[in-house]
């Protein structure tokens, strides 16, 4: 398949599913319009994630630290800063975040693997101390509630706390960033990545400076946490510690692992399934958790490829030789 | 100026507790390249299985030569069963398979035994306290750190003294070569993981009564002995060894001194280690 033509496909398929996001609202209830607003953030933070697992090969445990640092920022920042906007409080939160993901990604970078994966844990554990002990400013146990303002747009007034209104604000903002990543990912510099943890030291040979790409697909990975974080925090219209904790880090993981590692899809999928999932089972059984937990394993023994590539290997066996085209694959 | 004796006692007495968890960390991602998520879960199984012990026969002495067999045979069923079959998959997944079997230790442990706190009531000579060179201190305390040297020595003992302990540190060195020398390398990866499980559970059952014995206590002790052990290098007993005390002396004049500081100092001085030496104290240099 040329690149051009999975191209084509993937945008066709994004604008399928960006009219069924507008479409679908019209025949919901507010409580479905509350959880598909939730799987849209989470798909977010799930495809974040995956830049770093499935494009980059780097295993992070504690990804929270960026969302939930997004998620307090817009909080603290809407108590503190009278009368900002709604677009003031996001984008004062993506800097901070994108400075933390400079600091973090500078010191943790000279790592890979194991000690990577435990150095982003330890991390992760300390914005969590810093969370709960720095009562003054974030609340500690007892979290941060905010008043959302509305958005005044001069030809409308877009009342913010009607589920309905947020919902779209949430699709069209967090729908153009996932697309974004997308791009990013078919960039000359996304490739890079993609190339990097195929073979590092030929990419060093051909003269790439791949600790410098790595930086940056860890700031920009930092970027994007931040802003489902602070969607997050702007869709309960509160945030609390579970936010930045370890546990936050766990679910984005079971996430990715459920939807699959291996195509750009797969997070998205996984965000959708395990939100659904866990309104579905928790309905049913307080032990929910548990049940996730099974399922995690079960992916990992059986189906290491997750959803999107069990998906694809059916439709690939019902069509004959035919990629999907959200593919991670170098040969094109 | 008082406090000071009974707060480097206080260090001395976690570090103890931290060595036996953080050491078989630190064994198993010698020899298998795997770094056992799940470790602390066997801790904290460790404590509940002897909670439930205790409240059936009330014998602490039993739990503690119990719940270490116990998770032994968790450890290398773990192992055996789960770890064994994502090997060839590569380092990602053997990492999120003792992930997974973390977070459902975790949440059985809060479906059969509550996810609140509990306490353990020990009994006899070891609630106590003795008089040390004019210094009262808990007996329990000073059990635990006795319990502590007593199980590094007899680690020590195995490794460096028994046929066994040099089959094990030569797998820590090359266990690609010790296996085409005709030794069962995977009962080895068995046997070291359900080891490490066993010492780590021993460290739970002994933790309990004084830590208390809640669903959170695994993770608490997870990241201060991945600290432990990126402080002290990776793989390295020695380096386990010498950033437990490190790391148990900090928490402990760290909450005397800076009390609000007292949490950022371990990763402060992780964060020291790791600019001057990436690869930990007794690391070797990749």
């Amino acid at each position: 398949m040329t690149k051009q033509r999975s191209h084509a496909y993937f945008l066709a398929w994004a604008i399928f599913i960006f009219i069924v996001g507008v479409v679908l609202p019209l025949g919901a209830r507010q409580y479905q319009l509350a959880l598909l607003t939730e799987m849209i953030i989470f798909a977010l933070f799930a495809v974040s994630y995956n830049l770093l697992l499935g494009y980059a090969g780097l295993l992070s445990f504690g990804h929270a630290m960026f969302f939930g640092l997004g998620a307090y920022t817009v909080a603290i920042v809407f108590n503190r800063i009278p009368g900002l906007s709604f677009f003031g409080a996001v984008i004062i939160s993506v800097m901070v975040t994108t400075t933390a993901g400079f600091a973090v990604g500078s010191l943790l970078l000279r790592h890979k693997g194991v000690p990577f994966a435990l150095l982003t844990l330890a991390f992760n554990a300390l914005f969590y101390a810093i969370a709960t002990k720095w009562h003054s400013i974030t609340g500690g146990d007892d979290g941060l509630s905010i008043r959302l303002p509305d958005i005044n747009l001069g030809f409308a007034h877009l009342k913010t706390t009607d589920i309905t209104v947020f919902y779209y604000i949430t699709l069209i903002i967090i729908g153009l960033m996932t697309l974004f990543c997308w791009y990013f990912t078919r960039t000359a510099m996304g490739q890079t990545v993609l190339l990097m943890r195929e073979n590092e030291e030929r990419m060093k040979f051909l003269g790439y400076n791949t600790n410098v790409s790595r930086l940056i697909l860890f700031v920009f990975t930092g970027f994007l946490a931040g802003l489902a974080g602070s969607f997050y925090t702007l869709f309960n219209q509160f945030t609390s510690i579970t936010a930045i904790s370890i546990d936050m880090s766990t679910i984005v993981v079971l996430m990715v692992i459920i939807g699959g590692t291996g195509s750009f899809i797969g997070p998205i999928l996984g965000a959708c399934v395990y939100i659904y999932l866990q309104d579905f089972l928790s309905d049913i059984t307080d032990r929910w958790p548990f049940i996730m937990g099974l399922i995690f394993v079960f992916m990992i023994l059986y189906v290491p490829r997750g959803l999107s590539g069990l998906i694809n290997s059916l439709i690939e066996r019902l069509r004959g030789r035919w990629h999907l085209p959200g593919n991670i694959e170098t040969e094109e | 100026m008082s406090d000071i004796p009974v707060f480097f006692l206080h260090g001395l007495v976690y570090a103890g507790l931290l060595f036996l968890v953080s050491s078989g960390l630190t064994l198993v991602f010698g020899i298998m390249n795997v770094l056992n998520l799940a470790h602390a879960a066997f801790y904290m199984l460790g404590a509940y299985f002897s909670y439930s012990l205790l409240h059936a026969t009330g014998n602490f002495w039993l739990s503690l030569i119990v719940c270490p067999s116990l998770l032994f045979l968790v450890g290398a069923a773990v192992e055996r069963f789960l770890l064994r079959r994502v090997h060839v998959y590569g380092h990602v997944q053997e990492l999120l398979i003792t992930f997974g079997v973390a977070y459902i230790i975790t949440e059985s442990v809060k479906w059969i035994w509550g996810n609140y706190p509990l306490g353990v009531n020990l009994g006899g000579f070891l609630t106590g306290s003795v008089n040390l060179f004019g210094l009262f201190y808990p007996v329990y305390r000073l059990f635990m750190f006795f319990c502590a040297i007593l199980i590094s020595l007899i680690m020590a003992a195995v490794l460096f003294k028994t046929k066994i302990g040099i089959i094990v540190r030569a797998s820590v060195d090359d266990s690609e070569m010790v296996n085409t020398l005709g030794v069962n390398v995977p009962l080895v990866f068995t046997g070291v993981f359900g080891f490490g499980a066993a010492l780590s559970g021993f460290a739970g059952v002994i933790a309990g009564p004084l830590l208390t014995t809640y669903p959170g206590m695994a993770a608490e002790i997870l990241v201060d002995a991945f600290v432990v052990i990126v402080i002290g290098g990776m793989g390295s007993l020695g380096g386990a060894l010498l950033a437990s005390l490190m790391i148990g002396e900090l928490q402990s004049f760290g909450a005397l001194l800076f009390p609000k500081l007292s949490l950022a100092l371990m990763y402060m001085l992780m964060a020291g280690v790791l600019i001057i030496r990436p690869s930990g104290l007794f690391g070797e240099e990749q």
